[in-house]
């Protein structure tokens, strides 16, 4: 079968970053709601707060891949409960946080204000994450020292992690994503095991 | 045919079971290959061999459904949303776990032959000695050069592409070109070589991916989707291989959606009669005559139909005179290793997607190598330049997007060890018959773990690889284990195993079942011991090996 592939799809999924396969194979048992509560509204947030996480430069950013219908379709089909619950809770308190800090909601504020509101909650949310996987330890230990096969049961992370995992996840898998920000080739039909890279290449989306 | 009645049966449509089929049609015999699930046809029904990833919904994971749906085939890697139609419900065909154990089942034709890995490794001639050197279970009633040139006549159909070594752990295939090695595996290759003077070895992996254009089949184009169905037939499946050759005879008959429930037995002539099956749409019995009739279900399903038959001469089934039947259960222990970063080759890069590995072939307790375990394991991997990842300067905005759409700074490799287990008597699988499938039959039960052997290899699976990265200049090397359940290697083997006595194993040392002389088992339950490599390519030698023979006892008239 294929191994390999499940390395690649952890990196796949992962966009380079850090955290992030554990949503696809986590084990939990408590399944999911079909409607989790998404609107036109908040589809349209998470647009946003995706463009200003992966925005547009000389090719086209999250916005244009729809980060927002994809973060949907995920957190409806493929998160637990706890996940669900978590990732909507979360998105009703952006507005509330952004008020504190500019006085005003997400969508009325400058590129330049939601860029600094999501480098103070990118913080907020690597001290939350950290409580958590510390939380997560025992439960980790207890896989090992049986021997079990590792499971990524753990508790959710915080909802803006969430957020930016489904971000990269949706962008760098989107056809706009494969095809112009990274390159894409469904049939190369030979193989090069030393091509020459220059710097600035563009890496492969496969 | 109308009557019902052919020359052969042939049980299964994967590996072993469409080498059956191909052997037995092409020399002249009229067949009936059943398989249990539904047909795939050849490019027409891969429905997924040409989407991109941003066509699946998910992007390939997983949904909580298909966690809900696939309590078992969610332990691991299968489970996903691009080859979610190719595996087994779980829910139709559950079974019984007295030790955890994963059973991940193809159920359609083509079998697994279709989601395999590729791997492919001949024996060497010590890996059929072991047992009876070792007094381990019994001896294997056949050698090494027993199947030499079995293993030849596969290769030369199949195309199989690797490197001659003339390595006696690791004999050579007949080999199409070989893939290349890329810059990184190289590297790695030369330095480690050169520190264990040549002992220990690192060569592209061979596999079942043609280099060539082969018997109407287009060559290998490097789009690593095998596992999605070939549209090229590129790589070796019963649907590009063996299935048409055999109905080029005009002689097969394929029947999709036929689950055997049993071999009918002649308790006069000690024979089999042929095969009794359900039609898994209609729920309705058949039953179909024959002279030979060949289990090619898979190792665990061979032996549950071996245990379903012939029970009112003997209450555990045909082939449980010896009490080995459903015994003796191997598999290949893995998922631990090393992996690291390989420095020195970001102005090179990778173009087109291999769809093999490398190779490391065993070293251990060979030659004047002792350890305090017996047999040995080998290993595969690779190297890859991946993307970029996150920098602290830049966790939002531009600069991530730059960061994430160039490669890595430095390659990175890997090596997974595959080890050999060893049959264990109490090893068992056994029917439950509380607890019924979806047709209303018994299913398994699975008594199954690794033991000391086992688990002291391990430690030097993990440990070797470090070592050996470290000898080739890796570097940030960090070593793994993810816990291995028996089953997730998904090469069951041993429940009807070959030998020399009646007394102590299932089948002869040609495949006949020693209770039915034209009853063969060909697949995974035939084999006396695992060795480490993985086991295809042995099953597609030993069933051409049986279909020969059947055939010429056929015509003797001693069948």
């Amino acid at each position: 079968m294929e191994r390999r592939e499940l390395l690649k799809l952890i990196a796949v999924l992962t966009g380079g970053a850090v955290a992030g396969g554990e949503v696809f194979l986590s084990g939990c048992k408590t399944g999911a709601k079909a409607d989790a509560g998404f609107t036109a509204a908040n589809i349209s947030l998470l647009d946003e707060i995706g463009e200003t996480i992966i925005p547009a430069t000389n090719t086209p950013g999250a916005k244009a891949a729809q980060v927002g219908e994809f973060m949907k379709v995920m957190v409806t089909d493929c998160y637990t409960l706890a996940q669900q619950d978590a990732f909507m809770k979360g998105i009703s308190t952006i507005d509330e946080a952004c008020r504190k800090m500019h006085n005003n909601i997400f969508m009325d504020c400058s590129p330049e204000q939601r860029h600094s509101l999501l480098v103070s909650m990118e913080k907020e949310a690597k001290e939350f994450n950290k409580a958590v996987e510390e939380k997560d330890i025992p439960k980790r230990k207890e896989f090992e020292k049986a021997g079990k096969p590792y499971d990524f049961v753990g508790y959710p992370l915080h909802y803006y992690t969430m957020i930016k995992q489904l971000t990269l996840l949706g962008f760098f898998t989107s056809k706009t994503g494969m095809t112009e920000t990274l390159r894409h080739i469904p049939v190369p039909g030979k193989y090069d095991g030393a091509y020459p890279y220059a710097k600035e290449d563009k890496a492969w989306a496969e | 045919m109308a009557d019902n009645t052919y020359d052969a049966i042939v049980v299964g449509s994967g590996i072993s079971g469409g080498w059956a089929a191909k052997e037995l049609t092409e020399k002249g015999l009229k067949v009936l290959l059943l398989e249990r699930g539904r047909n795939i046809e050849h490019i027409k029904d891969y429905v997924n061999a040409n989407k991109e990833l941003w066509e699946f919904p998910h992007r390939g994971g997983r949904t909580q459904k298909m966690i809900e749906d696939y309590p078992k085939l969610k332990r691991d890697y299968p489970l996903n949303e691009i080859v979610l139609d190719m595996w087994a419900s779980d829910k139709d065909c559950p079974y019984i776990e007295t030790k955890p154990f994963s059973w991940f089942r193809g159920y359609h034709v083509g079998g697994r032959s279709l989601l395999w890995g590729r791997q492919c490794y001949r024996w060497n001639k010590w890996d059929f000695e072991a047992n009876g050197k070792e007094g381990i279970a019994v001896d294997w009633p056949i050698r090494y050069k027993d199947l030499a040139s079995w293993y030849s006549y596969v290769e030369k159909f199949a195309g199989i592409q690797g490197s001659k070594e003339g390595l006696e752990v690791l004999p050579d295939s007949e080999f199409m070109p070989a893939m290349e090695l890329n810059c990184a595996e190289k590297d790695v290759k030369k330095k480690m070589e050169a520190f264990y003077k040549n002992r220990r070895k690192l060569i592209i992996g061979r596999s079942a991916n043609i280099t060539q254009p082969h018997h109407g089949r287009t060559n290998c184009q490097y789009r690593n989707r095998c596992w999605r169905g070939c549209p090229f037939g590129g790589y070796f499946s019963t649907q590009s291989s063996t299935l048409p050759a055999a109905m080029k005879t005009g002689n097969l008959t394929l029947r999709p959606f036929s689950i055997v429930t049993k071999v009918q037995y002649d308790k006069d002539k000690k024979k089999a009669t042929g095969v009794e099956i359900l039609d898994a749409n209609e729920n309705k019995t058949y039953e179909f005559k024959s002279k030979i009739v060949f289990l090619c279900a898979s190792a665990f399903n061979s032996a549950w139909i071996l245990m379903s038959s012939a029970t009112d001469i003997w209450p555990d089934g045909l082939g449980s005179s010896s009490g080995e039947l459903g015994h003796n259960v191997m598999d290949h222990h893995f998922r631990t290793g090393a992996s690291g970063i390989v420095e020195g080759f970001s102005d090179k890069y990778e173009y087109g997607r291999r769809p093999t590995g490398i190779y490391i072939p065993r070293f251990r307790n060979m030659y004047d190598d002792k350890r305090d375990y017996v047999r040995g394991f080998g290993y595969q991997g690779g190297a890859g330049r991946g993307r970029g990842v996150e920098v602290a300067e830049f966790t939002i905005g531009a600069g991530l997007k730059e960061a994430l759409s160039v490669p890595s700074e430095n390659w990175g490799i890997n090596f997974l060890g595959f080890g050999e287990m060893l049959p264990y008597h109490e090893n068992r699988i056994s029917l439950n018959k509380d607890v019924k499938d979806k047709w209303g039959l018994p299913v398994l039960n699975m008594d199954v773990e690794i033991k000391g052997n086992e688990k002291k290899m391990r430690e030097d699976m993990r440990n070797d690889a470090k070592e050996m990265l470290e000898a080739a200049g890796v570097k940030n090397i960090q070593t793994y284990d993810w816990g291995y359940e028996v089953g997730m290697g998904i090469h069951e083997m041993g429940t009807a195993r070959m030998g020399r006595n009646p007394k102590t194993s299932v089948l002869n040392g040609n495949n006949q079942v020693w209770d039915a002389s034209n009853v063969f088992v060909t697949d995974g339950a035939c084999m006396t011991s695992a060795s480490c490599v993985n086991p295809s390519l042995t099953y597609m030698a030993l069933t051409a090996r049986a279909a020969d023979f059947a055939v010429a006892e056929l015509k003797k008239g001693n069948l």
